[in-house]
């Protein structure tokens, strides 16, 4: 693929006794989506602050090999949440002029504009997520870090979230994300990297993936991560599928 | 030159922090409460007395003591809990990934909470000046003092020692957010913090005295390191001593400053390293 934005090198981390990573190898290729995906507690939000640079490895390098900017890596925490009492422009604008940023290309790179005079406490679950994604970008970061970026929002805003993921990779952009929602990143990402018990088990594209395990990531990855179990999908619903900790689910599309 | 260049980044930070606190203050309905609430006191407290219609600084005395539990009060509550929201909004672990130092941030949260502080406290205590003014002020205002003479100068270092005590115990209050890790633990945390500044500092130095850790000799020094004493102190030294023309030697004024300023950047210094370690 293209150069190594990214590269963990045998990386461990642990709190107390307890391993959340194990000996993970994981390089992220620029200008693209990395997923990670894996079930609850697989170490999925421990590896994205490690690669974010917010944590650092009890074991093992992460290292940034993108260009020298003012701010390498951007985040977008699980659950963003601001200060209230500001409007959309206001609270882009602080974190603007934090790396001396235009606010408004913020504002209108996640398709805000129409927003950006109500308050922060007005918006949608999707709007406020967004939001935080424009919060990310701010300073044009070299790679973006969004962790979980349509947990908990419906499809439309999961969707809207993901257009938003796929356009920064498409920008030249560096992003990796981690999601519970198979399908969505089977259509988005271009690698996917699978963790399970805080090892890495598979890391590839999505089509690889699906090669080499046999049909697609929902269906087959029961095989391959530990304490998953699935709902058997019908084959003519169009996947709506996630891991959701210990189980994987297909639901039709309502 | 190439050293401002390098701190430019987080100078420019500082200011938006700290535009981001006054601007939030400034909008919350509480604050305009606390605002209309001290002004009814100091207004109250000053209409009981009979200062204002004497001098100011028989006005200062009347105030002094309520001024002692109000500023720390109102720093406070403008303070206890305001990092440890940020922090529980994730806004600490966004930050991480900005060019944005700790002492930065600490210092624009300070800065932009201090200003909306003194405008709270400072804005009665200047209306209760201009009233002593117009109604009892000496027929010559006298700019620069000597023993004896009532001054509006006076009533200026009463305001002066009043915005130490306020930088100091907002100072406290923000390392108390910044230490407790919730907001329930940050209330616990600011009101130990208002009660130690309050009150804390001077019992510990009456316990001192009874133990006979401290002597009389060494008292007006040592009563600095507690912030009301060290406020209280200055007030008798630069204000009220000067207008009765015989100092009551209630502390070193050297120190009192020292002690009032030391509290202070100990204080961000706790939050700094607090912010950083999260």
């Amino acid at each position: 693929m293209t150069d190594t934005r990214l590269h963990a090198d045998e990386v461990n981390r642990t709190f107390g006794d307890v391993a959340a990573l194990t000996a993970v190898n994981l390089d992220v290729p620029a200008a693209a989506v990395t997923a990670l995906v894996g079930p609850n507690g697989s170490g999925k939000t421990t590896l994205l602050r490690l690669l974010a640079g917010l944590d650092e490895p009890t074991a093992g390098t992460v290292a940034y090999h993108g260009p020298a900017a003012t701010r390498e890596v951007g985040y977008l925490p699980q659950r963003p949440s601001f200060r209230p009492g500001f409007t959309v422009a206001e609270t882009l604008g602080f974190y603007a002029r934090l790396v001396d940023d235009d606010p408004d290309r913020l504002v209108e790179r996640v398709g805000l504009s129409a927003a950006a005079d109500r308050r922060i406490e007005a918006l949608s679950g999707g709007m406020t997520r967004l939001v935080g994604v424009a919060q990310s970008l701010a300073g044009s970061p070299p790679v973006v870090v969004l962790d979980e970026p349509g947990s908990g929002l419906d499809p439309e805003a999961t969707a809207r979230v993901f257009d938003v993921v796929e356009r920064l990779a498409a920008d030249g952009r560096t992003v990796v994300i981690s999601s519970h929602d198979l399908a969505l990143v089977e259509r988005t990402a271009d690698c996917v990297a699978v963790l399970d018990g805080g090892e890495l088990v598979a890391h590839d594209s999505p089509a690889g993936l699906r090669a080499s395990w046999g049909g697609p990531l929902v269906e087959t990855v029961v095989d391959h991560v530990d304490g998953i179990t699935t709902t058997p999908a019908d084959e003519d619903t169009t996947a709506q599928a996630s891991i959701t900790g210990t189980d994987t689910t297909r639901e039709a599309d309502q | 030159m190439t050293r401002f260049a390098a701190l430019r980044p987080a100078l420019a930070a500082t200011r938006a922090v700290g535009e981001r606190e006054l601007i939030a203050v400034v909008r919350s309905r509480t604050y305009w409460l606390l605002t209309a609430g001290v002004g009814v006191v100091v207004a109250s407290v000053a209409a009981a007395g009979s200062g204002v219609d004497t001098g100011y600084v028989p006005t200062v005395v009347d105030l002094l003591v309520p001024t002692e539990v109000l500023v720390p009060a109102v720093a406070f509550a403008v303070g206890y809990r305001v990092i440890a929201d940020d922090d529980r909004r994730g806004t600490l672990t966004v930050l991480e990934t900005y060019p944005v130092p700790s002492s930065a941030y600490v210092l624009g949260v300070y800065l932009g909470r201090l200003a909306a502080v003194l405008a709270t406290v400072s804005i009665p205590l200047i209306l209760v000046g201009g009233y002593v003014a117009a109604s009892a002020g000496p027929a010559s205002p006298v700019f620069a003092t000597h023993g004896g003479v009532d001054s509006p100068a006076l009533y200026g270092r009463f305001l002066g020692s009043t915005a130490l005590l306020a930088a100091a115990a907002l100072a406290v209050a923000l390392a108390a957010s910044a230490v407790s890790g919730s907001r329930r633990r940050a209330l616990v945390a600011g009101l130990l913090g208002l009660v130690a500044v309050v009150a804390g500092g001077d019992l510990g130095l009456l316990a001192a005295v009874n133990a006979g850790v401290v002597g009389s000799d060494t008292l007006s020094s040592v009563l600095a390191a507690s912030p009301t004493s060290a406020y209280r102190g200055l007030v008798f030294e630069t204000v009220v001593a000067v207008a009765v023309e015989r100092s009551p030697g209630a502390v070193a004024v050297g120190p009192a400053v020292a002690g009032l300023v030391g509290w202070t950047l100990f204080s961000l210094l706790v939050a700094t390293v607090a912010v950083s370690r999260r």
